[in-house]
């Protein structure tokens, strides 16, 4: 029977190394799959017990961090963000049930202290290894952005043009990221869906995941490109006229509020007559134009280190190419930013930037560094250009024509205070065809001081209600630009 | 406590591994609390005290009443239990407190068992009695009023306040039954009287009854929906029966048996097939039968190698996390290497079973041990693989380690019933003398005072006659004993009639049952 009973242990044997092989394909050959799968919300559990970093700004105030919780509680710890709504649209939400959005999504890995770098050192360190992610966003000048904006729908955004930098970028609508963090998955789920269907976007960070018609604004991109192809120059004049008729149309173009408009070059940039730069587009023709703009990176999704960044656009409708050599009073039109112009705020402060440096679109920029728990940097942004639409010549010319538009222009209003020479570009972006109700954005870009650049601002005011529309991006958009410049010469 | 050297030995390696077992048991305890609450668990120190009480009493309890029994046994049972024990507590503090209660009864019974059972033989006499109880057990579930389904299984019995599962004691009742005839028989069933082909025809007269029982048991069991159950007898039975008659196509015969009834039960029984199908995708019926699954492989794959740590997984979210999935609730966090320390737990246990039976010289004891084993072994197989997703699930309780009083219980029974064994061989090798056993000096004790009241009994039943002819076997001291037998009644008379002896009853003779 001993043969028997032998041969038995060395069946058992091999069952349980049956057992043995099958317990390690769970647990390390498929722990890969099995942790990522879209069922799976353990990770997201033991997330939730674990203490997770802080996100704060340049100026060293917390906007997101994890307290821990009252002992009977769901998990250990909530996320919380102080400030409420002021940065909900770049921290994002990190939630149980919904996910995590924005940099509590894309620093998660840091946040969490999962990266390879943290888990060495937590080796040696406590049991808390979790790092923090640090703006390159003053918490006090995002205060004073979203002042300014008020509860006009819209985007602010400052940023360095040096650097690409963000300063402050804020829109409105927004939300309370605490509302949606919340443990109580069922509020949190009926927040989101009252968000989701709220006018305006909430949820999206409008200044950089919007875009919208550009209107006049888009002058700074039309003049750069016909600089840069010898189509004009600051001694071109332009004729004093109401209407211009395109090739391949008998419908004439106006200047805005149908007035005659024209001068020289610098004179039609500053009064933003509409005419001279349907001109220099029709001029430039499709090729040198669809050329142009995509050299201001205009179509492509902007290189910001936030996610889900829209792009702006010229040369399509409805997602399609648009054949500008049978429809040349589309590329007029466009050429002063209307018909299917749509810039992202964030990019529009980017083209000012461009203008600002002497023709360098750096990439911009909202961390500036991730630490570990010790504070040690485990990376940190280094500033880097990104296109070069235009030289430095160009810039020049640009720069000369914006500051005429703030001395003696359509922006006057963005007279700063001290004396500050500020440079910019206003925008009215007319959203429907004569006859129908009125209604236009607010655009103003601008940067300060003209001489030696520190800021750039980008202001967009939604042309939602009469109000808005009824203004222009001079009047409307301005005097939030010059709120904000002001306030940030003070406190620099 | 006279002793011989290899008794000592082996019982001081077996304290020295219970209380390494109580103490990893005792971190984990701790850790559990810590990773959960952050603090260490209140009344640690009782805790501790009381858990060091109760295991070295079972370890004093084997060096008293089977001083010669393999050393491993209790404390790899010890160590799974703690483990089971540590999960639990950290899943459910209510639980915890009724798995306290039952580990003590548990005790309690493993003592119980080793006091009463003192001579493994006596067991054999007994064969059909337990075949009775066995399949008493196995019914009782089934009779209206007193039996409960639970989950899909109609496997529980609720007399007044006590539920408890009978088919973990009827699987040990049916063991020893089997291993009590098949030791009777085993040689006229193999020789066989008829041949067709290349194989021989036992006589059925032999064969009938423990294919009846066998086939009622596995029957009942599927009436039941306890196919785990019924999985496990098939294969006890299959096992001891060709180690019994050391006939390979016993073997054949129990897989193509297996096939078929395999066959008709996916035919009958719309569980047999949901099993299945959970089994190859769970994932699509993840909504209903195949969440628990997920789950698990979740729970393992959030473990990884190292584990969550104690206290740190969220294995809650398995729904049978205490029970009969308490391997996946270990998976997750003490990971891979937890994971296979329970594996190999088993696997020394299962050695160390089956070393006993080789041992063993006698047909009995080895067929108990090996069906004792295997029954541990198939248990501990089938609830992991089927945690694990290696073979279909069916459900039942991870020996030593689930929460469950009955399953906790009959297992400690059956460790006892192993231990009992391996003394038993200790003994007639000589490893350790063979003293009276408590029982037989109680006996004696009472006959020698019926024998000054003039009432003359019985000669006791005792095949091991040997130990009268050696000296020394005096339990209170050999050596300040000149004559160990002057106070005892005994003599020769008790041999003459009893004339059978060891080495030839069991293979011959079966054993009359008194």
């Amino acid at each position: 029977m001993n043969k028997q009973i032998r041969k038995l242990a060395a069946a058992l044997i091999v069952l349980y190394i049956a057992l043995f092989v099958q317990l390690n394909v769970l647990q390390v050959g498929k722990k890969q799959a099995l942790d990522n799968h879209p069922l799976n919300n353990r990770q997201t559990i033991r997330d939730f017990n674990r203490p997770r970093g802080p996100i704060v700004t340049a100026d060293g105030v917390v906007v997101a961090e994890s307290v821990p919780t009252p002992t009977d509680s769901q998990f250990k710890f909530q996320r919380t963000y102080p400030l409420k709504d002021l940065f909900s649209n770049i921290t994002g939400y990190y939630t149980y049930s919904f996910g995590s959005t924005q940099l509590e999504k894309t620093k998660d890995a840091v946040l969490m202290g999962d990266t390879a770098a943290q888990k060495v050192s937590g080796v040696f360190g406590g049991n808390d290894n979790s790092g923090r992610v640090v703006l390159t966003m003053r918490a006090d000048l995002q205060k004073v952005a979203a002042d300014a904006l008020g509860n006009r729908e819209g985007s602010a955004i400052v940023m360095d043009p040096n650097t690409g930098a963000i300063l402050a970028m804020v829109s409105y609508p927004r939300f309370d990221a605490n509302q949606v963090a919340t443990h109580d998955s069922k509020q949190a789920q009926d927040v989101l869906a009252y968000l989701n269907n709220y006018p305006g976007k909430p949820l999206l960070a409008n200044a950089y995941q919007e875009s919208y018609m550009p209107g006049s604004s888009f002058k700074i991109v039309t003049t750069g490109i016909a600089f840069e192809n010898g189509v004009t120059s600051m001694d071109r004049t332009f004729p004093v006229t109401t209407e211009w008729v395109p090739p391949q149309t008998t419908d004439p173009i106006h200047n805005y509020g149908g007035h005659a408009c024209g001068g020289t070059m610098d004179e039609v940039f500053y009064r933003s007559c509409n005419i001279p730069f349907a001109q220099l587009a029709t001029e430039l023709g499709p090729d040198r134009m669809v050329a142009g703009t995509r050299a201001w990176g205009i179509g492509e999704k902007l290189p910001v280190d936030l996610p889900g960044a829209a792009a702006s656009n010229f040369e399509n409708a409805n997602g399609k190419p648009i054949d500008f050599a049978q429809n040349m009073p589309l590329l007029a039109i466009g050429g002063f930013g209307q018909a299917n112009d749509l810039m992202v705020p964030l990019q529009m402060c980017m083209v000012a930037s461009t203008v600002a440096t002497g023709g360098k679109m750096m990439k911009p920029y909202a961390v500036d560094a991730t630490l570990d728990h010790a504070g040690k940097v485990l990376s940190r942004t280094q500033p880097t250009v990104w296109k070069t639409p235009i030289s430095q010549a160009t810039a020049t010319n640009l720069t000369s024509m914006m500051i005429d538009v703030v001395n003696k222009g359509t922006g006057r209003p963005m007279q700063l205070a001290n004396g500050i020479q500020a440079a910019a570009k206003t925008g009215t972006a007319q959203l429907n065809a004569t006859g129908q109700t009125q209604r236009s954005h607010a655009w103003i870009v601008s940067f300060a001081p003209a001489s030696a650049p520190k800021y750039a601002v980008a202001v967009v005011l939604k042309g939602t209600n009469a109000t808005i529309s009824a203004g222009t991006g001079g009047l409307l958009a301005g005097p939030v630009a010059k709120q904000i410049l002001d306030w940030l010469f003070a406190h620099p | 406590m006279s002793q011989s050297p290899i008794a000592t030995a082996r019982r001081n390696s077996e304290l020295g591994l219970v209380v390494m077992a109580a103490g990893i048991t005792a971190v984990a305890y701790t850790l559990a609390s810590l990773g959960k609450n952050t603090q260490i668990p209140a009344r640690i120190v009782p805790f501790l005290i009381a858990l060091l009480a109760l295991l070295v009493s079972a370890h004093v309890a084997v060096r008293l009443l089977a001083p010669g029994a393999d050393s491993t046994l209790l404390p790899l049972a010890i160590l799974l239990h703690g483990i089971g024990y540590v999960v639990i507590a950290r899943l459910s503090d209510r639980l915890a407190g009724l798995q306290t209660t039952w580990s003590l009864i548990a005790i309690v019974a493993f003592v119980a068992t080793l006091l009463v059972v003192q001579r493994p033989s006596d067991l054999a006499r007994y064969k059909w009695t337990f075949l009775v109880i066995g399949a008493g057990l196995i019914v009782m579930p089934l009779v209206p009023g007193i039996g409960v389904a639970v989950g899909g299984a109609r496997i529980w019995v609720a007399i007044g306040p006590i539920n408890f599962q009978p088919g973990e004691f009827a699987k040990i009742a049916l063991a020893l039954f089997f291993a009590g005839y098949l030791a009777d028989t085993r040689e006229l069933i193999a020789a066989g009287t008829r041949r067709i082909g290349p194989m021989r025809i036992p006589e059925m007269k032999y064969v009938l009854p423990v294919t009846i029982a066998w086939g009622f048991a596995v029957a009942v069991m599927v009436l039941e929906k306890d196919l785990g159950s019924a999985l496990l007898f098939f294969t006890m039975f299959t096992v001891m029966m060709w180690v019994a008659t050391e006939r390979a196509i016993y073997l054949v015969l129990g897989l193509v048996l297996f096939s078929g009834a395999a066959y008709v039960a996916w035919k009958l029984f719309a569980v047999v097939q949901l099993r299945v199908h959970v089994w190859l995708d769970p994932w699509a019926q993840y909504q209903g039968k195949g969440y628990q699954i997920v789950q698990a492989m979740f729970a393992f794959a959030n473990g990884g190698t190292g584990g969550t740590g104690l206290g740190l997984g969220s294995p809650t979210k398995i729904p049978a996390a205490k029970t009969d999935f308490i391997f996946a609730a270990i998976g997750e966090e003490l990971g891979l290497v937890g994971g296979t320390a329970v594996i190999i737990a088993f696997l020394l246990i299962i050695g160390a079973g089956l070393r006993i039976a080789t041992r063993s010289e006698r047909p009995f004891e080895k067929l108990l041990a090996t069906g004792l084993t295997t029954i541990i072994g198939m248990q501990a197989f089938i609830i992991i693989g089927g945690v694990i997703r290696l073979v279909p699930l069916t459900g039942i309780t991870l020996p030593f380690v689930s929460y469950g009083g009955t399953s906790l219980l009959a297992n400690y029974v059956l460790l006892a019933l192993l231990l009992r064994v391996s003394d038993s061989t200790a003994r007639r090798k000589g490893e350790v003398p063979d003293v009276l056993t408590l029982g037989e000096r109680w006996e004696s004790w009472g006959k020698r005072r019926d024998e000054k009241k003039g009432i003359r009994r019985a000669p006791i039943t005792d095949e091991h006659e040997q130990q009268y002819d050696e000296p020394g076997y005096d339990e209170h001291d050999v050596t300040e004993d000149d004559e160990p037998y002057d106070d005892e009644p005994y003599d020769d008379q008790s041999v003459d009639d009893e004339p059978y002896d060891d080495e030839q009853i069991t293979d011959e003779h079966p054993v009359v049952e008194p």
